[in-house]
C-alpha cells in the first residue's frame, strides 16, 4: 500500500525543526531513515499530517567521542556506527547491530529513530538500557536529559513528548576490565528477537558486577543486576559457569518473562530461551573481562 | 510532473536544501540515477521505488512488499544498498542512485549478473534485482564474507521459487573470481530516462500532475553515452537534383511529415522542437512525446543532424541521433541516413532484430516519402501513416523467408547496409 498523502518540511536547523514539529500541534512526525515509520504509513497504520525530515539538520549527524562517552547524533546511520572506527570503543553496540534488520535497512535506519521508535523487541534499546545511556531530547522549552532505563515506558511509547526530538544519544565507551555479550534468538536472522540479551560484566575489587538487559520478553527492555549471582556462580569455582549461571537466573528469568505467547513462542518456551541465552552471554562476558580480550579503541 | 536531465554542473552530491511542502505539493529532488542526472518534481509520499519505476521508467526495480521486508526494491543509494519501498524520493535529493539497470549492460554484464545465469541462480527472476544488488553491497563492503556467513547476508531478501542454494553459489563464485574486489556497476552512463507520465497511476494514486501529455520544456537533449540498440544506416537514390531534396529538408515541417506517424506540435525556437509520432507494430502501439533539435543545418555541406528524445504513456523511450547527407550523382541526389537509435523501457524487450527491421522500414518509408514531397514540392497528403503492421511485421518476415528460400548466407545489398 501507499502512505496518505502528508505535507513534508525538511528544515536545516534544529530550532526550526522543533519549531516546525510544535506547529503540527502533534498531528506531525519527525522521520529520520523511516524504515520504522514508512513501513507504518504505507500500512496506513499512522497518518500523520506533517513529516519533519531532521536530515539536512547538521548538527544532527554528528558521531564524536568525547572524555568516556560516544555521543551518536540523530541522523547518525547504524551502519555508519557499525564501520567507523569509533563505534568500536563501545563493544556492545558493535556486537548489537548486525542483529538490527538487515544491511540493507541499517543503511539508512539510525542508532536515535530505533531508541524512539522503542519496539520492545528491538536491540539498540536494549544495548541503551544496559549501559545506562543518556538521552538527550529537545523541545521548544529547551533540552533534558533521560537516561535511558527511564525512557522507555512501554511498547512503542517513550519519555518524549510529541513537540519533541530526541536528538542525541551518549553511550559510556568501555574501560579496562569490561567485557560484554549479546545474543538473541529470532526465527530467521533480520527478525525482531523472541528473547535476547545484553550484558555487561565489569570486574572490581570486591567482586565481578553485572548488569543484563533482556528484550523481546516484555513490553520493554528489562534491565537487572546480577552482580551477586555472577559472584555466586564465579565462586563455585571450575568448569561450565554458563550451566551454574543458569542454575541461578532461574527465578529472574521467571520473573522477566511476561510477555505472553505468541503464534511464535509461548512464554515457557520465552523463559527458556532467555535462561539459555542469559547464562551463555554471561559467561561469556566474564570471561572477555578475565581475559581483557574486549578490544577497547581510543 | 516534470521529468529532466539537469546539466552536468549540476551533478555530484549536494546538501538537500530546506523543504516545506504542503501534502501533495510536488517537491523537487535531484539524484543522480545511474549515472545520469535528472530532476522529478514529485509529492513527498512517492516512494523511491516508485520514482524508479514510474517517473524513470527504470523497471528494473521490483517492488514485492511495499514495507521492507521482501528486499526486491533493493538499489544502492550512495553506494549502500538499501530499500528503495522505505524512502520516499523527495528525501533523496543529492544523492546517488544506482538500480540494477546499472550493474551491467545487456551485451557486456557484471560478473553478478553472468555468474547468476551461469549458475541458475534465477526461475522467474522477480527477486534477482534485489539479490543483485543486496549481493553486490555485500562483496565490496565485506569483501572477505566466507561462504557459511552467506546464507545469514543474504537473508534480506526473499526468493519465492526458493533458488537460494544457486543463489549462494552464484555469489560465492563471484567472489572467489574477484578476490581483488568486484567490479564496479559497468553501466552507469548517461541516458535517457523519462517515465510513464500521462498515465495517471504514480504513487499518489491521483490524476497525474501532467494531465494526458507531457509538454516538454526547452531543455538540451543529452544523448546517452554508450551504444545505441539499434544503429541504421540507409542509402536512398532520388531522381531528382540535390536543391530539390533540400528544398524538403529546409522546411522542418515537411520533413517531419515525411517521416512516418510523426508530427511537429511546437516550435520552442533556435532548432528545438516538440512533436509526436506513432508507431504500431501489430499489437503493439506506442505513441511517444517528445522533443527534438536541430544540431546541424548546412546544405552547403549537404548534412543535417538532429538528435530527438520520446516517451510513452507506457515507459517506453527512445532517443536518436540521426544524420541526414546529400550527395549529387550523375543521375540525380544519393540520400544518407545514418541513425543511432537508444531504447529503454518495455520496447527494449522487442529485441534487436525486430527493432531494427523496423526502424529499418521507418527509414526506408521516410526517404521514400521525402522523394515524393520532392517530387511534388509539397507535403504527402497528411502526415504519413503510421508504419502499419503488415509491413513492419510481415514485410521484415517476408525478407528472411526469401533469403532462407534462396539459401544465401547474409544478402548482400547494394547501398543498404544495417550495422549490428
Ligand atoms: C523488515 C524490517 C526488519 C526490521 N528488523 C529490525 C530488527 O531486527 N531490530 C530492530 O531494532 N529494528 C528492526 N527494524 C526497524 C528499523 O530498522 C529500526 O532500525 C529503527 O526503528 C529505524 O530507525 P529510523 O531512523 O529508520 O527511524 P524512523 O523510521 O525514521 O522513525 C521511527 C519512529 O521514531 C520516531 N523518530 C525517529 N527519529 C526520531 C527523533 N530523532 N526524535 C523523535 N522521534 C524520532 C519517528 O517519528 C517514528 O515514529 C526492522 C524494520 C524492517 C522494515
Ligand atoms: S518491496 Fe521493498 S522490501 Fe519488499
Ligand atoms: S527467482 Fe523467482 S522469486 Fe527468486
Amino acid at each position: 500500500m501507499k502512505a496518505a498523502p502528508f505535507a513534508y518540511v525538511r528544515p536545516s536547523r534544529l530550532s526550526d525543526a522543533i519549531a516546525e514539529l510544535a506547529e503540527t500541534r502533534g498531528g506531525g512526525k519527525v522521520i529520520a531513515g523511516g524504515q520504522s515509520l514508512t513501513p507504518v504509513l504505507a500500512m496506513r497504520l499512522a497518518r500523520p499530517d506533517t513529516l519533519i525530515d531532521i536530515n539536512s539538520v547538521e548538527e544532527l549527524g554528528a558521531l564524536t567521542r568525547s572524555g568516556p562517552a560516544l555521543h551518536i547524533g540523530a541522523t547518525v546511520r547504524q551502519r555508519r556506527v557499525e564501520r567507523d572506527p569509533l563505534g568500536a570503543s563501545v563493544p556492545l553496540l558493535r556486537l548489537a547491530l548486525p542483529w538490527v534488520g538487515h544491511r540493507e535497512l541499517r543503511s539508512r535506519g539510525t542508532v536515535c529513530g530505533s531508541l524512539a521508535h522503542a519496539d520492545p523487541a528491538a536491540e539498540l534499546p536494549a544495548v541503551a538500557c544496559c549501559l545506562d545511556a543518556e538521552l538527550t531530547l529537545s523541545g521548544p522549552n529547551g533540552h533534558r536529559r533521560v537516561s535511558a532505563r527511564e525512557f522507555f515506558h512501554g511498547a512503542m511509547t517513550t519519555a518524549l513528548t510529541p513537540d519533541e526530538i530526541l536528538t542525541s544519544v551518549r553511550l559510556p565507551v568501555a574501560a579496562a576490565g569490561e567485557g560484554f555479550g549479546f545474543a538473541e534468538i529470532a526465527r530467521r536472522h533480520g527478525d525482531f528477537a523472541l528473547a535476547g540479551v545484553a550484558v555487561r560484566v565489569r570486574l572490581r575489587a570486591g567482586g565481578p558486577e553485572a548488569t543484563m538487559t533482556a528484550f523481546g520478553v516484555s513490553d520493554r527492555p528489562v534491565t537487572r543486576d546480577l552482580s551477586e549471582r555472577l559472584a555466586a556462580a564465579v565462586n563455585d569455582g571450575g568448569d561450565g559457569l554458563a550451566g551454574r549461571l543458569k542454575e541461578q537466573l532461574v527465578a529472574v528469568v521467571e520473573e522477566i518473562v511476561d510477555t505472553d505467547g505468541d503464534i511464535h513462542a509461548s512464554r515457557d518456551y520465552r523463559r527458556r530461551l532467555l535462561l539459555a541465552l542469559a547464562g551463555r552471554e554471561l559467561s561469556k562476558a566474564y570471561e572477555r573481562a578475565r581475559d581483557g580480550a574486549e578490544e577497547v579503541t581510543t | 510532473m516534470t521529468v529532466g536531465e539537469a546539466g552536468s554542473r549540476e551533478a555530484g552530491p549536494r546538501t538537500p536544501r530546506p523543504v516545506k511542502a504542503g501534502a501533495d505539493d510536488p517537491v523537487e529532488v535531484r539524484m543522480t540515477v545511474n549515472g545520469t542526472p535528472t530532476v522529478l518534481s514529485l509529492p513527498a509520499r512517492v516512494t523511491l521505488a516508485d520514482a524508479l519505476r514510474d517517473h524513470l521508467g527504470l523497471t528494473g526495480t521490483h517492488v514485492g512488499c511495499e514495507h521492507g521486508v521482501c528486499g526486491m526494491c533493493t538499489v544502492l543509494v550512495d553506494g549502500e544498498a538499501a530499500r528503495a519501498c522505505l524512502l520516499f524520493a523527495v528525501q533523496l535529493d543529492g544523492t546517488d542512485i544506482v538500480t540494477v539497470e546499472g550493474l551491467g549492460r545487456p551485451d557486456s554484464l557484471h560478473p553478478l549478473q553472468e555468474s547468476f545465469g551461469r549458475h541458475h541462480a534465477l526461475q522467474c527472476g522477480f527477486c534477482t534485482p534485489g539479490f543483485l544488488m543486496s549481493s553486490y553491497d555485500l562483496l565490496v563492503n565485506k569483501p572477505d564474507v566466507t561462504e557459511e556467513e552467506l546464507p545469514e547476508e543474504l537473508s534480506g531478501v526473499i526468493c519465492r521459487c526458493t533458488g537460494y542454494r544457486n543463489i549462494l553459489t552464484a555469489v560465492d563464485q563471484t567472489r572467489r573470481a574477484h578476490p581483488e574486489g568486484i567490479p564496479g556497476p559497468g553501466n552507469c552512463v548517461r541516458t535517457a530516462l523519462v517515465g510513464r507520465a500521462g498515465q495517471g497511476t504514480d504513487a499518489s494514486g491521483g490524476p497525474d500532475e501532467a494531465g494526458d501529455t507531457v509538454s516538454p520544456s526547452v531543455q538540451d537533449i543529452v544523448l546517452p553515452s554508450g551504444d545505441p540498440t539499434i544503429a541504421v544506416r540507409i542509402t536512398t537514390e532520388i531522381d531528382l537534383p540535390e536543391d530539390r531534396v533540400w528544398g524538403v529538408l529546409d522546411d522542418i515541417y515537411l520533413l517531419a511529415r515525411c517521416l512516418p506517424g510523426a508530427e511537429l506540435t511546437d516550435d520552442y525556437g533556435n532548432g528545438h522542437y516538440a512533436g509526436r509520432a506513432r508507431v504500431s507494430v501489430g499489437p503493439i502501439k506506442l505513441a511517444f512525446n517528445g522533443v527534438a533539435q536541430i544540431l546541424e543545418h548546412d546544405r552547403e555541406a549537404g548534412r543535417l543532424r538532429a538528435i530527438a528524445q520520446g516517451q510513452d504513456t507506457g515507459g517506453a523511450q527512445t532517443q536518436a541521433d540521426i544524420t541526414l547527407t546529400t550527395e549529387a550523382t550523375g543521375t540525380g541526389t544519393a540520400m544518407h541516413a545514418d541513425a543511432k537509435v537508444y531504447l529503454t523501457g518495455r520496447i527494449a524487450q522487442f529485441g534487436r532484430a525486430l527493432a531494427g527491421d523496423v526502424s529499418r522500414r521507418m527509414f526506408e518509408q521516410f526517404a521514400d516519402a521525402v522523394t515524393e514531397a520532392a517530387t511534388s514540392g509539397q507535403a504527402p497528403s497528411g502526415p504519413v501513416k503510421a508504419p502499419s503492421a503488415l509491413s513492419l511485421v510481415f514485410a521484415p518476415l517476408l525478407d528472411r523467408v526469401r533469403r532462407l528460400l534462396r539459401g544465401a548466407g547474409p544478402r548482400r545489398r547494394s547501398g543498404r547496409d544495417k550495422e549490428r
